[in-house]
């Protein structure tokens, strides 16, 4: 299906809270994702971030407004849509090795055995992982796992990956190898992603764009930045430097914001 | 089984007789618990005489019926009170209260509705074991982790195939282990059932030896019990590492 933008307008969120109270966690976010972008989202932590890709993900209603890739809303959760979380043991299956976890996608929408098996074969490979196929996930080192749940999301052809701080959890090395590669993989799919993550050098790092939300409870987008930095990218250049402290500035007000309530 | 091990297990083994064959006779009077030499003449008797075949027969045949029926039932309803929220709120309340009531405290009202037939036996026992499977398999069902299922929605599952193919396979190390832990009960079910009202079975065997002072009746009973029980749970452990290996996986 093709599609020039993801859009987001005047998205609201409340929840109602265990002792019946109101949660009002986002208020009158506005974004819009062009195709192919590499569009990530920093803010303070529990300002609804995750909330808002769920939203993107059909996985929650929103209370206002709502996605949409161009005219057309998001209802639920879809398979142009594929979320990638940081809870890799959850989420993948555990009772089905790497190669099976591949080719869940590509069975639920009924290929064949052979072509099943090659799309496996394929994202394997180009997450680096084809000998370990026939392992389970419970034998996979962190890193390893996260790589299955990137190349499973691959094998279903979505358009949009969604990724909640996928490499949050892991240790400083396999990360930046993890970020390095995922950049190949982005720039070599032209996949668009929406990206959540705390890490600013990340975000420096991967991202087209990158938007900074407020502090919540009423959280809404404090500042979009369109990222072109020299590459390769890299902290040593002045560029990527003066980003980092403007971003990390931002980020700062909105958490002093929020201790101060 | 490695060489080390075999012979922890012998070790093991001998000096749990070793115990029991000093302590008869000396420590207890041999009226009360005989040697393991006349518990096996008295087995050898038994089988001999086919007497031993009627009790077990009588009492696996009521572990096979009652468990099987206990463990249908309780996954079938574990699964609608782990799954639906309406059969959980009406469900769960009445049995989080029968779970206080050990099978043995329902004989005597299970002996004055259905007499000392069977079907009183089979009530004991699927209760007995129907109770662990629900709530292993409710608990199971409950604790999907919801990213998984979210996963398994991304990547075109519908959500009619979500019970079937993300849900059950997440809930099966708790359904088994309920299964397993029935197992155990279904033996202790159909004992208190035979002790208070039959006429055959091994529970039976162990009260009428102390009627009829043949002490060496109810150690084969206790013989029968720690040995099938033990066969059981083997085969039910191994037919699990056969079939059910790729569920049982470390979840870490
Ligand atoms: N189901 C829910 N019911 C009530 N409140 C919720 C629910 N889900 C999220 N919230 C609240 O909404 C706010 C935003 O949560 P969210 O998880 O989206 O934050 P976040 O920006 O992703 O945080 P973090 O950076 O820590 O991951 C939090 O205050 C949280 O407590
Ligand atoms: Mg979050």
């Amino acid at each position: 299906m093709s599609w020039r933008v993801l859009r987001l307008e005047g998205v609201g969120k409340d929840f109602t809270r265990a002792d019946g109270g109101v949660a009002e966690v986002l208020r009158d976010v506005t974004l819009t994702v062009e195709r192919g972008a590499f569009f990530t989202l920093l803010g303070p932590s529990g300002c609804g971030k995750s909330t808002l890709l769920n939203i993107v993900a059909g996985f929650e209603g929103a209370t206002t407004g709502g996605a949409s890739l161009d005219d057309r809303p998001v209802a639920g959760p879809g398979t142009d849509r594929t979320v990638i979380f940081q809870d890799v043991s959850n989420a993948l299956f555990p009772w089905m090795n790497a190669r099976e976890n591949v080719e869940f996608g590509p069975k639920m929408a009924r290929l064949g055995a052979v072509e099943r098996n090659e799309r496996a074969e394929k994202y394997l490979r180009l997450v680096g992982l084809d000998a370990d196929g026939g392992k389970f996930p419970f034998e996979l080192s962190g890193g390893m796992k996260q790589r299955i749940q990137i190349a499973r999301a691959l094998a279903n052809d979505p358009d949009i990956l969604l990724m909640d701080e996928p490499f949050a959890a892991l240790d400083a090395i396999t990360k930046k190898h993890l970020q390095v590669e995922f950049r190949k993989i982005w720039s070599e799919t032209g996949k668009t992603i929406f990206y959540i993550t705390h890490d600013i050098f990340e975000a420096l790092l991967l991202s087209t764009h990158l938007a900074v939300m407020t502090a919540g409870p009423k959280a809404g987008i404090k500042e979009v930045f369109q990222l072109d930095l020299e590459e390769p990218r890299s902290p040593s250049n002045p560029d990527f430097a003066a980003m980092y402290s403007r971003v990390e500035t931002l980020i700062d007000e909105e958490v002093q914001r929020m201790r101060a309530r | 089984m490695n060489a080390g091990k075999l012979a922890r297990l012998s070790v093991s083994i001998l000096v749990f007789t070793g115990v029991w064959w000093t302590s008869s006779g000396t420590f207890f009077e041999e009226a009360i618990v005989p040697s393991p030499v006349s518990v096996a003449g008295k087995l050898g008797e038994m089988i001999w005489n086919t007497q031993l075949f009627a009790h077990l027969g009588a009492s696996l045949r009521r572990i096979v019926l009652g468990y099987a029926l206990g463990c249908v039932i309780g996954v079938v309803v574990g699964v609608a009170t782990g799954a639906i929220r309406l059969a959980r709120d009406l469900i769960e309340p009445p049995l989080e209260f029968c779970r206080n009531i050990p099978p043995v405290a329902l004989i005597p009202l299970v002996v004055s509705i259905f007499g000392i037939g069977e079907i009183g036996k089979y009530f004991i026992i699927s209760y007995a074991s129907g109770i662990a499977v629900l709530f292993n398999t409710a608990a199971g069902v409950a604790s999907t982790p919801q990213i998984r299922v979210r996963a398994a929605l991304c990547l075109g599952a519908r959500k009619q195939d979500i019970f079937v193919r993300v849900v059950l396979p997440s809930a099966w190390p708790h359904i088994l282990t309920g299964l397993r832990l029935a197992l155990g009960f279904s033996f202790m079910g159909v004992v208190a059932a035979e002790m208070l009202a039959a006429d055959q079975g091994i529970g039976f065997l162990i009260m009428q030896s102390t009627n009829i002072i043949a002490p060496a009746e109810m150690f084969v009973g206790f013989l029968m019990l720690g040995s099938f029980g033990l066969i059981t749970d083997q085969l039910f452990r191994m037919t699990i590492h056969r079939l059910m290996r790729r569920y049982m996986i470390p979840m870490a």
